[in-house]
């Protein structure tokens, strides 16, 4: 393994350690016990078949948020508008699964998704071209756009397309063809795990052993030297933007066709943000993403538990989420005061015998 | 003479990863010229940067006549009469050079209001004790390169400079600007007592100005000798480390084609000037066209334009009889177009990939390096850098390591190897050898020539005009955007083209 992987796989950990330490000192703080915290914690994680079943259902809009991102930010350009291209992809299912509601499992279930991955992939396209063609910011156009899906798509579940009974904030249920199915009793863990997964491989394998990935990453490290090589930089922006609107569109699909079975105004609680923040953390690896989704899930589920069973608020782990990024952000400068610490040890040292 | 003014004593500066001052001891005499020589990266400006006070040594001593003393900051250095000019200027562009040249120790009327009329004949009396002609009143954003060092050799010495250290002062200089330089230092020397550092990789001028000469190699000091008991060949080896031959370069008489045609190309810079105002040549297969003028007359607008990186304003060029004007820069790569860029570091390559990566761009979507052009053959792709590694003796431990860690010279090589195994038949070669070590330069001339001797065309930009005049077999100058003279290389000498560069001159011979 390369040095650079090495020593960003130590600090990583570090990071992770240091974090769950200090959210032990919190703990303590509020006159808890740690011990009995972070066991609680473990325990609503993965301490039965249907708490591991919960983890999973929570890793799955991470992953899919977590890839969305790390394409768009290999590339240099940035999608902060997950949140905005998930609930359209959301209400983009939810609206086929509602009027062609007899349609079977094997059509319906395609089409929703494609729906879907339509609605969030131009969603994505809209700032792309804003960027590419008149260099305006992505980053503002995206962030303002989510307040823009949110907003519409609250405004069309509460009006146009609101279920009959009462005011839920909600549509109807969609076609029985269209629900997933559900693997484990209770939980909400569907099979939208399977398509998950195919969607990771693809996606490793697009971005790690293709050209398109190549260009993407090139064209992400520097702008100047991509062009100068021949790569069309404009159009490897706008495909990797896309490609990050689809996985987040798609991923509010399965919250629709695997959870819920209907939109709901407030369908993700932040799903694109996580994601965004696992991407982060493992610098854009696919591979990485999904273990860091796997952990994210385990705290989000595990954190209920331990509400429960300590009255720790489960709160407490988005501080430590907070904590893990803060020290990754860190790392290079950390890693140089450690070095420069060394280096001027072993120089002393020298000199040191020198004069000896 | 003979007495010691400065002594550094045991010098030790370490970088994160680099020793760039490893024990060094050095001696400036009052009175002398002292030239301190060595390649990119030896540790030169460290050590005057340590002298001038921005760099805190991490062992060592400094005497000033005699004395040990501590120079925490530039404010202690220019209180000991140490001034430094670096090699790039510090200068304020919107400014007048009198306003220049009081900045930061300005006269007052009234405690609060800056006198301007007294900071003019300050100036004036400074330029008239010096010698050295300026005038107060011009906006420094007008003046040339050489009147800019002007000033800033004007700034230090206002500010009492006895010894005066100067980094690379003659890298951005014309050869009549790099004569009247020498001069005036010849001057404040001989006439005015004043002791010079300076620091340069250029021998030819080392031997022509200096009284002694100090040698470093990568962060060591190699040695110290009169400049009289020195010459270009002793002062290589020592620069070194090894033998350098400095080998006649054999150029073998190939067929001539037109491969390139420029037509009246006129291009505006990033700031939307006119950069080129009407430029027309041809360049043939087997010859070395070199274009030679200061930097900023065109020269990058120009390659940029040719390698599909800057939209043509007017005019046209044509590769092999093929339209290419406006073309992006895929389309001109497939004509059969390398280019060694000028800014390595911003587009040569980039330093967060690997070498490897690096160094198959342009190849990643064709066979067999890219399956269908989709499928990354890695393995393919790893031989093809091994190869590559191997046959440009690229430096490094691995190809997997990423570029940023490699220095210059083995960045430089890398890029080559990528361009020239192309094998495209024009290659477009801008400041190829700019901040590298000599063994890298001799490998990118003998790799330039070879293939030119093979029948490439070879468009040649540099700023430096020995590598022009060593390289090229025909030159052209350009200034201000236009080109000013064409020449055979036999037929003008290094003085005579600094008169073309400089628009002095203008006519074809």
């Amino acid at each position: 393994m390369k040095k650079e992987k090495v020593e960003y796989l130590i600090s990583l950990f570090l990071s992770i350690f240091a974090a769950l330490i200090i959210g032990g000192f919190i703990m303590l703080a509020n006159g808890r016990n740690p011990i009995v915290g972070f066991n609680a914690l473990i325990n609503g994680a993965i301490g039965s078949k249907y708490k591991i079943a919960t983890t999973l259902a929570k890793t799955v809009p991470l992953i899919l948020t977590g890839l969305a991102t790390s394409i768009s930010f290999r590339s240099g350009i940035f999608n902060i508008g997950g949140e905005g291209q998930l609930y359209l992809g959301a209400f983009g299912a939810a609206l086929v699964g509602i009027t062609l509601i007899n349609l079977p499992g094997l059509i319906g279930i395609p089409l929703a998704l494609l729906v879907s991955a339509i609605a969030g992939g131009l969603y994505a396209l809209l700032p792309a071209i804003l960027r590419v063609k008149y260099n305006i910011d992505e980053v503002i156009v995206t962030i303002m756009l989510n307040t823009v899906a949110v907003l519409l798509t609250g405004y069309l579940v509460n009006y146009p397309f609101a279920a009959d009974v009462g005011k839920l904030g909600a549509t109807e249920i969609i076609g029985e063809g269209y629900h997933l199915s559900r693997l484990v009793r209770l939980s909400t863990l569907n099979t939208s795990i399977f398509h998950v997964i195919v969607i990771t491989i693809i996606m490793y394998y697009l971005l790690e052993r293709t050209s398109i990935g190549y260009e993407i990453k090139m064209v992400g490290q520097n702008m100047n030297f991509s062009r100068y090589g021949g790569i069309n930089v404009k159009r490897r922006m706008i495909f990797a933007m896309v490609v990050s609107g689809i996985l987040c569109g798609i991923a509010g699909a399965f919250e629709v066709l695997g959870v819920h079975y209907r939109f709901l105004q407030h369908i993700s609680p932040g799903y694109a943000w996580d994601g965004m923040l696992i991407a982060l953390i493992v610098k854009n690896n696919p591979l990485g993403v999904v273990l860091m989704a796997l952990f994210f899930g385990a705290l989000k589920t595990g954190s209920i538990s331990m509400e429960n069973a300590t009255g720790i608020p489960s709160e407490l782990i988005s501080v430590i989420q907070s904590i893990i990024i803060l020290f990754i952000a860190g790392e290079a400068g950390f890693k140089d005061k450690i070095k420069g610490y060394f280096a001027r040890k072993r120089l002393s040292k020298k000199a040191g015998e020198k004069n000896a | 003479m003979a007495e010691k003014l400065i002594e550094m004593k045991n010098i030790t500066k370490e970088f994160p990863g680099v020793v760039a001052n490893d024990n060094v001891s050095i001696d400036i005499k009052e009175g002398e010229i002292h030239a301190i020589v060595g390649e990119n990266g030896a540790g030169k400006s460290t050590l005057m940067k340590i002298l001038y006070g921005l760099y805190k040594p991490d062992s060592g001593q400094i005497y000033f006549k005699g004395n040990p003393v501590e120079i925490k900051s530039p404010l202690d250095a220019i209180r000991l009469g140490i001034g430094m000019v670096h090699q790039h200027f510090m200068l304020v562009p919107s400014f007048t050079v009198a306003e220049n040249i009081v900045l930061g120790v300005e006269p007052r009327r009234r405690r609060i209001f800056t006198d301007y009329n007294r900071a003019v004949k300050m100036t004036e009396e400074l330029s008239e004790e010096y010698g050295l002609k300026v005038d107060p009143h011009a906006r420094v954003e007008s003046l040339s390169v050489g009147i800019q060092q002007r000033i800033e050799i004007l700034k230090v010495l206002h500010k009492g400079a006895d010894i005066i250290i100067l980094d690379e002062p003659t890298a951005v200089l014309t050869p009549q600007e790099t004569e009247e330089l020498f001069r005036v230092i010849r001057r404040l020397v001989d006439k005015l007592g004043k002791t010079v550092i300076i620091i340069t990789h250029k021998l030819q001028e080392v031997l022509a100005l200096s009284d002694r000469v100090t040698v470093m190699r990568q962060g060591k000091m190699v040695g110290t000798l009169k400049t009289q008991d020195a010459n270009e060949q002793i002062l290589a080896e020592m620069m070194v480390g090894r033998e350098v031959l400095f080998e006649e370069l054999e150029k073998k008489d190939v067929a001539r084609e037109e491969v390139l045609r420029v037509n009246n190309i006129k291009a505006r810079d990033n700031r939307g000037l006119l950069a080129l105002r009407g430029v027309s040549f041809s360049l043939h297969s087997g010859e070395i066209l070199g274009i030679a003028g200061v930097e900023g007359n065109g020269q990058s607008e120009l390659v940029e334009v040719l390698t599909g990186l800057r939209q043509v304003e007017e005019g046209t060029f044509t590769i092999n009889g093929i339209e290419a004007t406006n073309m992006d820069p895929l389309q001109i790569r497939e004509l059969g177009v390398s280019h060694i860029p000028e800014d390595r570091l911003s587009r040569g390559l980039s330093v967060d990939a690997t070498i490897t990566e690096n160094m198959i761009i342009g190849n990643h979507r064709k066979e067999p390096y890219a399956v269908r052009g989709i499928h990354l053959n890695r393995k393919k792709i790893r031989e093809r850098t091994k190869r590559l590694i191997k046959e440009y003796d690229v430096r490094t431990p691995s190809q997997d390591i990423v570029a940023g860690n490699l220095s210059g010279g083995n960045m430089q090589k890398m890029i080559v190897a990528r361009e020239f195994s192309f094998d495209s038949k024009i290659l477009i070669v801008a400041q190829p050898t700019r901040g590298i070590d000599i063994g890298a330069i001799e490998f990118v001339h003998k790799e330039i020539i070879e293939k030119r001797n093979e029948g490439a065309a070879i468009l040649l930009v540099s700023a430096d005009l020995d590598e022009i005049f060593r390289l090229s077999d025909r030159i052209i100058t350009l200034y201000e955007g236009q080109i000013t003279g064409e020449f055979l290389n036999k037929e003008i000498s290094k003085k005579e083209i600094g008169l073309y560069m400089t628009g002095k001159a203008k006519g074809l011979n």
